[in-house]
């Protein structure tokens, strides 16, 4: 089987998985089991998709055409290749959590599938019409997930703010793309690929590109909605929502502005760049402020997300300044560090997922003293927090350190613009890392550290193996990516010269990653930082201090007075001194969110229209199609006899047909 | 790799690991001499290590392992910080990590851990310690990187040894830029260091010492000694950059001696001059200390201009 069988295989494994689903919906458990187990087995698929031996030039295949738009078709070029990569290795961390660990409800287990399978033809598909459709599958995919929990009037609110500006970006993606189809007179991207589009088309779509893409990547100022929506969200929802579909979006703006359209023009680097920067700052800074651990990872990513825009922009510019170093180092800094992101910030959300799980609330305030209740979790998620906080030799830090030296490298350029204003985005990109130390600090100790502040906080155990098990396996990949750097970085680097058309410039040597002057070897940093711990040792050891005892049964020292655990400190007071320092900021979240809420409250007061369709799409769109999915199950199952093979018996037969399908044809 | 320069990178880190007590030791006798007191002997941090060494360690029931790590990766981060950094050659002890970038992120490794500890031991002045640790460096990062940009930008590269090196030989251009990113760094390192008015380590009345206050024993003395490492290596990392001058460029013994002595002094030089700082400042609320910050950031924002400017 060639790579793009595996592919089609694993996308087709994810739509048997939405429809096992359904058919063993009578069970919310079943349904779940299924949707995991076919998930799992589709992202094994989809990474050996990637790991495969390619042949020459860029695998695709055609499936069929539809008369007006277009031939519907995948193929997996080196940035399709690492889009398909984060998604099937998310995979199957997500799939393994959603063993025990997700809601067992069948709409949950229905359109989590169907949203990891959406997601993988929206990075291969070839053609524009198909990635509009499929755009569409995976907002609304995401969409009903968000507000799974329907009955929750807090949820529904959500759910719609989300619905909205997904659909409001997804617009404005859909006018650039009739823009394209416009010039191009198509809708296939080899064909767009091909038309030279004048300044000021090029230009507006970029704008749309822009705009609509980066509200999905939740993008400061475009990020208002993420919050909310991360939050109500099932975990491993949030968690496939800010590793993949973010990166979904990143893809996007990619593929639009970089590949499709031509050179970009350099305002456009420079403007991802600075919204990239502010990005980054903005979301550790409103990070910060947060006391519900999920919507805090979800202002964390909007910090990373502007961390992997600076990287864009700086390819951006490197391409349209034919400086190919620079447009490699750029490109290769944004595809490491979204491969990084996902690693960490999913493993950070299934570890809160977990935590949230057990203690019952997202409430730092609420957790603490976790660290002895759950030794695992608390390990995982604290290797999580110093990667995401880019403490060396961990992932994080790996491609930061690009991110870094791209910037250093446009900092040289024999461009005023860029000479003034990259150093000054270096130093925000500074400022945001330091904040992110305190961010996790913050959440580290306020969840696992000190003592329980709630009675389920103090009964909180451990999470079932299939849990466990998907929190190690994404340490293994935080820890790799960063320690064997010096095998991914070459490869990535490779992937970002091919998207860029540039040769490639990456110096593969066995143990350290180099940029132009300057190399570092995280396997050697991590082996002396280890080793080096024998040197406190053999210090005490000197002194002969190991011999003296050790008591561990006191309370902390409080001038005297007893103990007791409010008197430690909490998260929501950790953060005050950067809120008091940093007043102004604060200042403005509070001033800017009174007349978004106005501007949002005038908006729904006239246009009553709108007013109407909030519950108009709540009544008539929403519920019934959860309830829909919710019953279908039990609808499906009244056709059927009511046994367990038979049901096994349907899915091996839909996968036969599937494998025929897609295998048939090609003559294997 | 050299294995000349990996044993002089070794060496230079044992040095610096014994020679910490001394300078701290230097710094107390010098504030007790300007405060008119008799002060403690040059000697007595070794005295104190030593005691608390042999001492029953007491460990607050709430803190877990992170809480018992931390001062040993606290002070294995330094070692190995006093070991990348060219102290007594200008070359890199050890090529692969002698990235700027990589040593001021590797800052971040002990303090993460640091204020986590504090908040693991459950005590309040541990908490209160640890978010007032990390927001004076949330401060001063930004600072630290602008100078690290202008001269890695000056040198065209983020190698600490290339730029060291080129600085030591000369073929640096010793501008305004690179006088004010030297006064800009400086006053970051002193705030690192752990100085008045940003003094969080030795605030003994009001904050117990911040995140220190839990620890006892032998984790209260490897703690400890870390910071005095971490202080040296602070001094190291700012003549690293700015003044290499007396470091070998090429080696020998004659040269090796000659560094070391020269190293020293600076080094002395240093700890005079943060001192007679230090003594002379008032404490100030800890609120105010932004302000100072901002000052210290406008000083690297003119050496960036003045980079630009090409003056």
């Amino acid at each position: 089987m060639t790579s793009i069988q595996f592919l089609s295989l694993a996308v087709g494994l994810f739509g048997v998985g939405a429809l096992a689903a359904l058919l063993f919906g009578a069970s919310g458990k079943a349904s779940r089991f299924v949707s995991a187990f076919f998930g799992l087995l589709a992202s094994v698929s989809g990474v050996i998709a990637v790991v495969m031996p390619m042949p020459e030039g860029v695998p695709s295949v055609r499936l069929f055409a539809v008369a007006p738009f277009g031939e519907f078709g995948l193929q997996m070029d080196s940035l399709s290749m690492l889009l398909v990569a984060i998604i099937s290795l998310l995979g199957i961390a997500t799939s393994l959590y959603a063993f025990t660990e997700a809601p067992a409800r069948v709409s949950v287990s229905f359109f989590t599938d169907l949203f990891l399978g959406a997601m993988l033809v929206v990075v291969t598909v070839t053609n524009a019409f198909f990635f509009i459709v499929f755009w569409e599958l995976m907002t609304l995919a995401s969409y009903f997930l968000v507000v799974w929990e329907f009955d929750k009037k807090e949820s529904a609110r959500t759910g719609f703010i989300y619905f909205l500006v997904a659909h409001v970006g997804a617009a404005f993606i859909m006018v650039a793309f009739f823009l394209f189809f416009g010039r191009a007179g198509s809708f296939d991207f080899a064909a767009i690929r091909s038309t030279a589009f004048s300044p000021a088309v090029k230009n507006i779509v970029f704008v749309l590109a822009f705009l609509g893409f980066g509200a999905k990547a939740g993008m400061a100022p475009l990020h208002f909605w993420t919050p909310d929506t991360y939050a109500a969200a099932p975990n491993h929802v949030s968690a496939l929502m800010s590793s993949v579909m973010k990166k979904t979006a990143v893809y996007g703006l990619l593929r639009v502005c970089v590949d499709l359209v031509g050179a970009p023009v350099l305002w456009w680097g420079f403007t991802v760049l600075a919204f990239g920067a502010l990005s980054a700052v903005v979301g550790a800074f409103y990070a910060l402020a947060e006391k519900d651990i999920k919507r805090l990872l979800a202002l964390s990513s909007v910090e990373n997300v502007g961390i992997i825009l600076m990287g864009v922009g700086l390819g951006m510019a490197g391409v349209t300044l034919r400086q190919p170093e620079l447009a490699v180092l750029g490109f290769l800094a944004a595809l490491y560090h979204m491969l990084n992101h996902a690693f960490f910030k999913g493993l950070l959300f299934l570890g809160a997922g977990s935590v949230i799980e057990q203690t019952g609330t997202r409430d730092l305030n609420q957790m603490g003293g976790l660290g002895r209740r759950m030794p695992w979790t608390a390990l995982t998620f604290l290797i999580g927090a110093l990667a995401v906080t880019a403490i060396p030799p961990l992932n994080g830090f790996v491609s930061e350190w690009f991110t870094y030296q791209a910037l250093l490298h446009a900092s040289g350029m024999n461009l005023f613009a860029l000479r003034v204003f990259v150093p000054l985005f270096a130093v925000l990109l500074a400022l945001a890392g330091a904040l992110a130390v305190m961010v996790y600090v913050k959440a580290y100790g306020g969840a696992f550290a000190g003592p329980a502040r709630s009675k389920a906080a103090a009964q909180a155990v451990d999470g079932s193996a299939p849990v466990l098990v998907s929190l190690g396996y994404l340490v293994l990949g935080t820890i790799l990516f960063g320690v064997g750097a010096p095998r991914v970085a070459p490869l990535i680097g490779y992937w970002a010269a091919d998207f860029a058309g540039q040769p490639s410039m990456m110096v593969d040597t066995a143990w350290a990653v180099s940029v132009s002057n300057t190399m570092i070897s995280p396997p050697l940093v991590a082996i002396l930082l280890l080793g080096l711990l024998v040197v406190p040792v053999l210090v005490v050891a000197a002194y002969g201090g190991w011999r003296a005892s050790r008591r561990s049964n006191v309370e902390p020292w409080s001038c005297g007075y007893g103990y007791a655990a409010p008197m430690s400190v909490r998260a929501s007071n950790f953060d005050q001194p950067v809120k008091v320092s940093f007043r102004p900021l604060y200042w403005i979240r509070t001033v800017v969110d009174k007349p978004c809420r106005a501007i949002a409250g005038a908006y729904t007061a006239t246009v009553s229209a709108i007013q109407r369709a909030e519950p108009v799409v709540e009544n008539t769109v929403t519920r019934p199609t959860l309830k829909l999915v919710e019953t279908a199950g039990q609808w499906i199952q009244t056709l059927q006899m009511g046994d367990i093979r038979l049901y096994c018996l349907y899915i091996i037969i839909t996968l036969a047909i599937l494998l025929i399908v897609l295998f048939g044809g090609s003559g294997l | 790799m050299n294995p000349w320069l990996v044993g002089i990178g070794l060496l230079q880190a044992v040095l610096l690991l014994l020679l910490a007590p001394l300078f701290s030791g230097f710094a107390r006798v010098m504030r007790a001499k300007m405060h008119s007191r008799k002060g403690p002997p040059l000697l007595q941090n070794y005295r104190d290590i030593a005691k608390l060494m042999t001492r029953q360690e007491v460990v607050s029931e709430q803190a877990g392992w992170i809480f018992r790590l931390t001062p040993y990766l606290s002070l294995a981060c330094m070692f190995l910080a006093a070991m990348i950094i060219p102290v007594l050659a200008a070359d890199a002890p050890i090529e692969a990590a002698g990235d700027l970038i990589l040593i001021v992120y590797l800052f971040a490794l002990p303090r993460f851990f640091f204020a986590v500890a504090g908040l693991e031991s459950g005590s309040t002045f541990a908490g209160i310690g640890a978010r007032r640790e990390l927001l004076v460096s949330a401060l001063v990062e930004p600072i630290l990187l602008l100078v690290i940009f202008v001269m890695a930008l000056l040198a065209g590269t983020t190698d600490l040894w290339r730029i060291s090196m080129k600085v030591a030989m000369g073929v640096f251009p010793y501008s305004l830029a690179y006088l004010l990113g030297m006064v800009a760094f400086a006053f970051a390192a002193y705030v690192e260091m752990g100085k008045l008015p940003f003094d969080l380590g030795e605030a003994e009345q009001e904050l117990q010492e911040g995140p220190l206050a839990e620890y006892s024993g032998r984790s209260l003395a490897i703690l400890k000694w870390s910071i005095y490492l971490k202080q040296l290596v602070l001094v190291a990392l700012f003549m690293a950059l700015f003044v290499p001058f007396g470091a070998m460029t090429s080696l020998s013994l004659v040269g090796f001696v000659l560094a070391l002595v020269i190293f020293l002094v600076k080094a002395v030089l240093w700890y005079f001059i943060a001192g007679v700082l230090e003594n002379a400042m008032a404490r100030t609320r800890f609120m105010n200390a932004p302000a100072l910050v901002w000052a210290a950031l406008g000083v690297a924002l003119l050496s960036f201009v003045f980079y630009l400017a090409n003056v």
